[in-house]
């Protein structure tokens, strides 16, 4: 079994991103590779060809990885429909409307969710998989199914994104690193700082430092240039519409340019590939 | 002396104690100031920690009052009023200095006290945070001053005495209650003037330009600490207390220690420490725990207190992981704040969160979004329930506007390339005469018919440029000098009253009919700006030009929507005004989400 899971110091620190970018590496390899998402929170959904709804983040990812998007892919799909109601879809399914503080099923949804995730482990050599917001959102922690329940349930190996953009870049990824549950901290093994501008040897002295504190392994610094490219936000903004054809080959052609990018600026996703292996 | 003496004995004779808002400076320190001694009887005290020395005009050393609050603070006057009644004081009796004034200030003065407001990251919340917590104190009664230490901004103002800060300090001093900000308050201006560079403006005046490595090297090293030390110093003797704003995170560990924005200030300032974290991306409590724990033990005992800010939804939702990490911290969350709908001067425009417009009225004002834009919170008084206003980008966008703002900027030559590369130059041409277009400082510039570069000063490389041609103007930049003056004027056609600041390096030769008349003491024969108001241009250099209603109102009366309905009425408030209404709900809001206890008990606040 092979699989990621890259896990974001918060929401919108680049994490759909980099799986796609990972995914694109991998595919471009030649390996068989898939994207998947237990659970997001989102209006903008996909369907698939199937009937089968999911996050959009997943189906570019799907495209990056040289296939076509399925209701596994992002199991677990929850979409606000205002005034506190929400829809859960469940494989592409609606499974249940809700109201806030309605109790549902839980385990059943958890159960189905990373059922798909072994689907697709035995389906395919790869799984690279996205996390949601902060994995440690103390207030949220115990409930979590993309992040720390995924690295419970399955062992999955992670690695951390890191948005520099608006500073704190060490702390968020130290204490994101601390705030882990002991059972967990142990398969998070590297960060990569992302949307960087300036000299990346200023860096070198905290990197260093962080290493020391955590034993994390720095994967490499991602130059900000790279926003220019879709971002979570983005990808559904509303000049695409869904399932255009155009949109997500513009998609792949600008992800291969950022790949190229990335790997220029000093990614080197080798890393992550050595990380995966050493846990398979 | 003499005169001084008999003015102080008329007054207290008559009766003259209090505020007196009658007078044509009220308040012309801080409001609510008692003005009993408007002319103090203990002059000269000579007191350092009160007034200053300051050469006379001959040379001769004279003492000045110009910074002393106490005196006009009511227990001050209270106090002393009760002790000339007591002791039968006429004024100038040598008491007031060898009995009265001694007993006085080892009484009343005391050196306030400093507490730090610093973020997770940048915007995390910090100048809103200060500017609350100011409030909350000014109600309370006491009297506060922002410091900032080195403020990194494209958004300055000009003080009273002409000096150059941050707008942010400005905008906390007015939350506090303060007439005049001054550059204490920010004493370390940095502004971007390309990638790496930066134009280091130290207590208001331009000091040098440095790159990043050398700003951290040589700067902070050698002049910056000491710079940081006296200009807190002097707030502490004059302020019950100091709110202090940090820069982007504290726990930059690879520049920790030549890091003068953050822990480092507040150890010269000996001040205790408040951690705001924005909740609204996620990972707060990692960002949070991170923050703290990766700080040096000496530092981290300065924690005092974190502040969940911007909470969408339920705040309650958040309480029990604050109560997890205090468990794990030993720090208390002494409040968790709603996002707050508050419309104020913002540091980060709406223009660099990606958004293409604001608002969603009938009028469309387009403001051509410049690469390099400065000072864009010019554009905050334009923000309305009755406008649209639109970053203009392309040819479209200008020819949809039914007015049209071109704003300042840090490189109008190159700006003006840029409008020529993207068709907007050409779209303005078309839209003259058909609907009003106002030019802001380097906007103002590119309106004229030449830009004139000849050292190549703006953009590096020397130059002649053919501006829009709406004046016959030209504007020059003929040496590395700088204009920053604060001006007041009027509208020289139909009357009126801006106030505003320039800050510019090039220089216009003016050929238009003049747009403003000058007010400012000892200027009132200068003018100001162009006009052509038959094709509805106007021009001028002074930022902060919408902020009084009249020059709105001018601009908002031209606005004719023939194709979007007949023209609404336009609000005209000061906006002067809606800010320090909007810093009210402020504090009202953080009241609400703070642990009000917890909070005095930071601040030694006494029930
Ligand atoms: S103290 Fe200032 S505001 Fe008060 S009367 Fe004197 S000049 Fe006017
Ligand atoms: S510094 Fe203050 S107390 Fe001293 S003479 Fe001046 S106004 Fe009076």
């Amino acid at each position: 079994m092979r699989s990621v899971l890259f896990l974001g110091t918060a929401s919108g620190a680049g994490k759909t991103t980099l799986a796609a970018l990972y995914c694109r590496y991998l595919r471009k390899k030649g390996v068989d590779v898939v994207p998947y998402k237990t659970s997001n929170l989102s209006l903008n959904s996909y369907v698939t060809e199937d009937g089968k709804e999911i996050g959009m983040g997943q189906a570019f990812q799907a495209w990056a990885s040289g296939i076509e998007p399925t209701g596994d892919m992002n199991p677990v799909l929850l979409k606000p429909s205002g005034n506190g109601r929400m829809q859960i879809v469940v494989r592409g399914e609606p499974f249940i409307d809700i109201v806030r503080g309605q109790e549902y099923d839980r385990e059943k949804i958890k159960e189905l969710g990373y059922g798909s995730f072994d689907r697709l482990v035995s389906e395919h050599e790869t799984v690279v998989c996205e996390g949601s917001g902060s994995p440690v959102e103390l207030n949220l922690m115990d409930t979590d199914l993309a992040n720390v329940g995924l690295m419970r349930a399955r062992k999955v190996p992670s690695v951390l994104v890191a948005d520099i953009e608006r500073g704190g870049v060490f702390a968020a990824v130290y204490g994101t690193w601390k705030l882990l549950p002991d059972d967990v901290r142990g398969l998070l093994k590297g960060f990569i700082i992302n949307r960087f501008r300036g000299d990346a040897s200023l860096l070198d002295s905290g990197i260093a430092r962080i290493e020391e504190l955590t034993g994390l392994k720095c994967i490499g610094i991602i130059p900000y240039e790279t926003l220019k490219f879709p971002e979570e936000d983005s990808m559904s903004s509303k000049k695409g519409s869904i399932g255009d054809g155009n949109l997500h080959e513009e998609f792949v052609k600008n992800l291969d340019r950022l790949l190229e990018l990335a790997e220029e600026g000093g990614v080197d996703f080798s890393k992550i590939e050595k990380i995966v292996d050493s846990s398979a | 002396m003499k005169n001084i003496v008999k003015v102080v004995r008329d007054e207290i004779a008559a009766g003259n104690v209090g505020c007196k808002t009658d007078c044509p400076y009220n308040p012309c320190h801080f409001s609510g100031q008692n003005c009993t001694f408007c002319y103090c009887p203990y002059y000269p005290c000579n007191d350092e920690r009160l007034g200053k020395f300051v050469e006379g005009r001959r040379g001769q050393k004279i003492w000045s009052c110009e910074d002393c609050l106490l005196i006009h603070r009511d227990f001050f006057v209270e106090h002393t009023v009760s002790k000339i009644k007591e002791l039968g004081l006429e004024a100038g009796d040598p008491r007031f200095l060898t009995e009265v004034f001694p007993e006085a200030v080892e009484k009343f003065w005391h050196r306030g006290k400093a507490v730090m407001v610093v973020g997770a990251t940048s915007d995390a919340g910090k100048s809103i945070t200060v500017a609350a917590i100011g409030r909350i104190l000014k109600r309370m009664g006491y009297l506060c001053a922002p410091f900032k230490s080195q403020n990194m901004s494209l958004n300055s103002r000009v003080t009273s005495d002409g000096a150059e800060i941050a707008m942010v300090q400005v905008l906390q001093a007015q939350a506090m209650g303060l007439k005049n900000a001054d550059a204490h308050m920010n004493p370390i201006l940095l502004k971007p003037m390309g990638n790496t560079r930066s134009q280091v403006v130290v207590e208001g005046k331009p000091f040098a330009d440095y790159e990043v490595g050398g700003y951290y090297d040589e700067f902070v090293p050698g002049p910056g600490k000491e710079i940081v030390k006296r200009n807190v110093d002097f707030l502490l003797n004059h302020y019950d207390y100091v709110i202090m704003e940090g820069a982007g995170s504290p726990a930059e560990i690879n520049i920790y220690d030549k890091d003068i924005a953050n822990m480092r200030a507040a150890e010269i300032a000996d001040a205790d420490v408040i951690l705001v974290v924005n909740v609204e991306w996620g990972g707060a409590f990692a960002y949070a725990v991170g923050t703290v724990e990766l700080m040096p033990e000496e530092d981290r005992r300065r924690i005092k207190g974190i502040i969940l800010n911007n909470v969408r939804g339920d705040v309650n939702l958040m309480r029990p992981g604050a109560d997890r990490m205090e468990e794990i911290l030993g720090i208390p969350v002494i409040g968790i704040i709603p996002h707050l709908d508050v419309r104020l001067p913002s540091e980060d425009s709406e223009m660099f969160r990606g958004r293409s417009s604001v608002g969603n009225g009938p009028v469309h004002v387009a403001v051509v979004k410049l690469p390099r834009i400065a000072n864009f919170t010019d554009l905050d008084p334009l923000y309305s329930d009755d406008t649209t206003v639109v970053f203009a980008e392309s040819p479209e966008d200008i020819l949809d506007a039914d007015a049209i703002v071109i704003p300042g900027t840090k490189n109008t030559i190159g700006d003006l390339q840029w409008m020529k590369d993207v068709g907007i130059y050409d779209a303005l041409r078309q839209m003259k005469g058909k609907v009003p277009i106002v030019g802001i400082c380097g906007g103002y510039q590119m309106m004229g018919k030449l830009l004139s570069d000849p050292q190549g000063i703006e953009n590096g490389i020397p130059g002649d440029y053919e501006g829009l041609g709406f004046f016959d103007n030209t504007s020059t930049w003929s040496s590395y000098t700088k204009r920053v003056v604060r001006d007041r004027a009027v509208i020289i056609d139909g009357g009126g009253e801006v106030e505003g600041y320039e800050i510019h390096m090039g220089m216009s030769d003016v050929k238009e009919t003049p747009l403003f008349r000058m007010t400012s003491f000892g200027r009132e024969k200068e003018t100001e700006g162009s006009v052509r108001k038959d094709e509805m241009l106007y021009g001028t250099y002074l930022h902060g030009v919408f902020d009084r209603p009249a020059f709105r109102d001018l601009f908002f009366s031209l606005v004719s929507r023939k194709d979007r309905g007949t023209a609404p009425e336009m609000s005209v408030e000061d906006y002067n005004d809606v800010v320090d209404r909007n810093l009210d709900l402020l504090a009202d809001g953080f009241e609400k989400g703070l642990d009000m206890d917890a909070f005095k008990k930071i601040f030694g606040v006494k029930e």
